[in-house]
């Protein structure tokens, strides 16, 4: 009796190791067998080099409105960077020269200011959102892309020896001539207070402006 | 004091063009892109059921053809998120690059185009932006581009015009940034930096000379992706501008700007 229950138990532990010895026999083989693995080379996905035009650059000419003085012409230059469809960053600079104050002409007398304190200059930084994106035809032929965009910024203006910060604001008007060739229509009135008649006073300089700009 | 007027003078001049080069800078950096030769276009198969093709660059444009399953189109150029492509029959619209993005090479692999989102804003190299704001309870202004080298780390150099009542200033500042988890949306930042500031006394004051001094900075801020390429920063600088006086000048900086990463 008791030999049969040894037989037994000494049955059961044999076959269990026998199964472990196995199961890690097999566990074994299974890992040499994974060393031979399917040869597949791996490539890197890179996103392929197409010519990307996010970025606009050109030159404008126009007439600029200087509060108390006359209007005079003023040449500038503009680049653009376009981050999405709808938005882009833009920096522009431009110069132009104001003329006698209204005071000037009529007294006669001495002038106020220094000619080379006439020069007016100004940069501004901005972001431009092309609220009304279009379509203009031209004939039965052509369909050329415009866009009617606000611009808000701010920037410097060194005018009568000083600089003033000044924000501008203005809308434009972009017509697509190509897909890299622009033709520009820009309205800006550029605000910034001045204290040089003595009293601080905002002054709101229009200035009215065309221009051809590249993408690229 | 005599001895120093060139160098002074040379240091004023610097100042005075910032602003130009800073505009130079936002124009040119990224136009080292490499161009593609005409020669070398890239050809794409559809493998999704269609795409849409649109007259012009827009998500509001007319779809005025679709290219079918099958059908190979060149890749010519990308604008924003859209890219133009040629079917063989040589029409030519434009296509959103997350639709590109579904299309195959010849290797049947999925192109790698698509729509910058919060990864791309997490992996970004450059980035640049302007910011208003006050620089010692004056209005100021900053331009700035930065690049990273690391995940963590990333230079930056700062054009900040501010405009006082009684003077106003122009000042360079190179920056060493670093941001703590660049995979967070917002994702906050430590500064530290130097550079050059140029002090204009107003003309209409009793005249004093105009003034260059040296500037040590610490900031903290915080950058925030909104959407694609846009991000909102956020920061704080102190400077210490240390001036020919007994006494150093401290200034606190508080901005808010918007920037874009490329």
């Amino acid at each position: 009796m008791e030999n049969w229950h040894k037989r037994i138990l000494l049955g059961a532990a044999i076959a269990t190791a026998g199964v472990f010895v196995t199961g890690v026999s097999v566990a074994q083989d299974s890992d040499a067998q994974q060393v031979i693995s399917p040869d597949i080379e791996r490539r890197e996905i890179s996103r392929p080099a197409i010519d990307t035009e996010d970025f606009e650059l050109g030159g404008y000419v126009g007439l600029l409105s200087i509060q108390d003085f006359d209007s005079e012409v003023v040449y500038g230059v503009r680049g653009a960077w376009h981050i999405t469809e709808d938005f882009f960053f833009e920096a522009s600079y431009g110069s132009s020269e104001g003329d006698l104050t209204s005071y000037e002409e009529l007294s006669g007398g001495a002038p106020l200011f220094d000619d080379a304190d006439r020069d007016y200059s100004f940069y501004n930084l901005g972001v431009g959102w092309n609220a009304l994106p279009g379509e203009i035809y031209i004939l039965d032929k052509y369909a050329l892309k415009s866009d009617l965009y606000l611009f808000a910024g701010a920037g410097s203006t060194d005018f009568l020896d000083d600089s003033w910060f000044t924000v501008t604001v203005g809308a434009g008007y972009r017509l697509l001539l190509n897909d890299w060739i622009s033709w520009r229509l820009d309205v800006r009135d550029h605000i910034f207070d001045r204290d040089v008649f003595g009293a601080d006073e905002t002054t709101n300089n229009i200035e009215v402006s065309t221009g051809i700009t590249f993408f690229f | 004091m005599k001895q120093q007027a060139p160098q002074q003078q040379m240091k004023t001049g610097a100042l005075k063009v910032a602003p130009v080069m800073l505009c130079l800078l936002f124009l040119l950096a990224p136009s080292s892109r490499p161009a593609h030769a005409e020669d070398d276009v890239l050809h794409s198969e559809v493998v999704e059921p269609y795409i849409e093709m649109r007259t012009q660059p827009g998500r509001g444009y007319p779809v005025f053809y679709i290219a079918e399953r099958g059908e190979s189109v060149q890749l010519l150029k990308q604008r924003t998120d859209w890219v133009k492509v040629r079917n063989r029959l040589g029409i030519e619209g434009w296509v959103h690059v997350n639709e590109v993005g579904r299309t195959v090479d010849e290797f049947g692999e999925e192109l790698a185009f698509k729509a910058p989102d919060l990864e791309s804003f997490t992996h970004r190299k450059w980035e640049m932006g302007f910011m208003l704001g006050d620089y010692d309870s004056t209005d100021a202004l900053t331009g700035y581009l930065g690049w990273h080298f690391t995940r963590n780390l990333s230079a930056e150099l700062a054009f900040t015009e501010n405009f006082g009542e009684f003077s106003d200033g122009r000042m360079v500042t190179a920056s060493i940034v670093h941001q703590m988890f660049p995979d967070a949306r917002y994702s906050p930042f430590l500064s530290i930096g130097g550079g050059v500031r140029q002090t204009n006394p107003r003309s209409t004051l009793v005249e004093t000379e105009d003034r260059t001094d040296n500037t040590a900075s610490v900031g903290a801020g915080i950058r925030i992706h909104l959407t694609k390429r846009l991000m909102l920063r956020l920061q704080y600088k102190h400077y210490v501008v240390m001036t020919d006086r007994d006494d150093d000048e401290e200034v606190d900086e508080w901005k808010i700007g918007i920037s874009a990463f490329f």
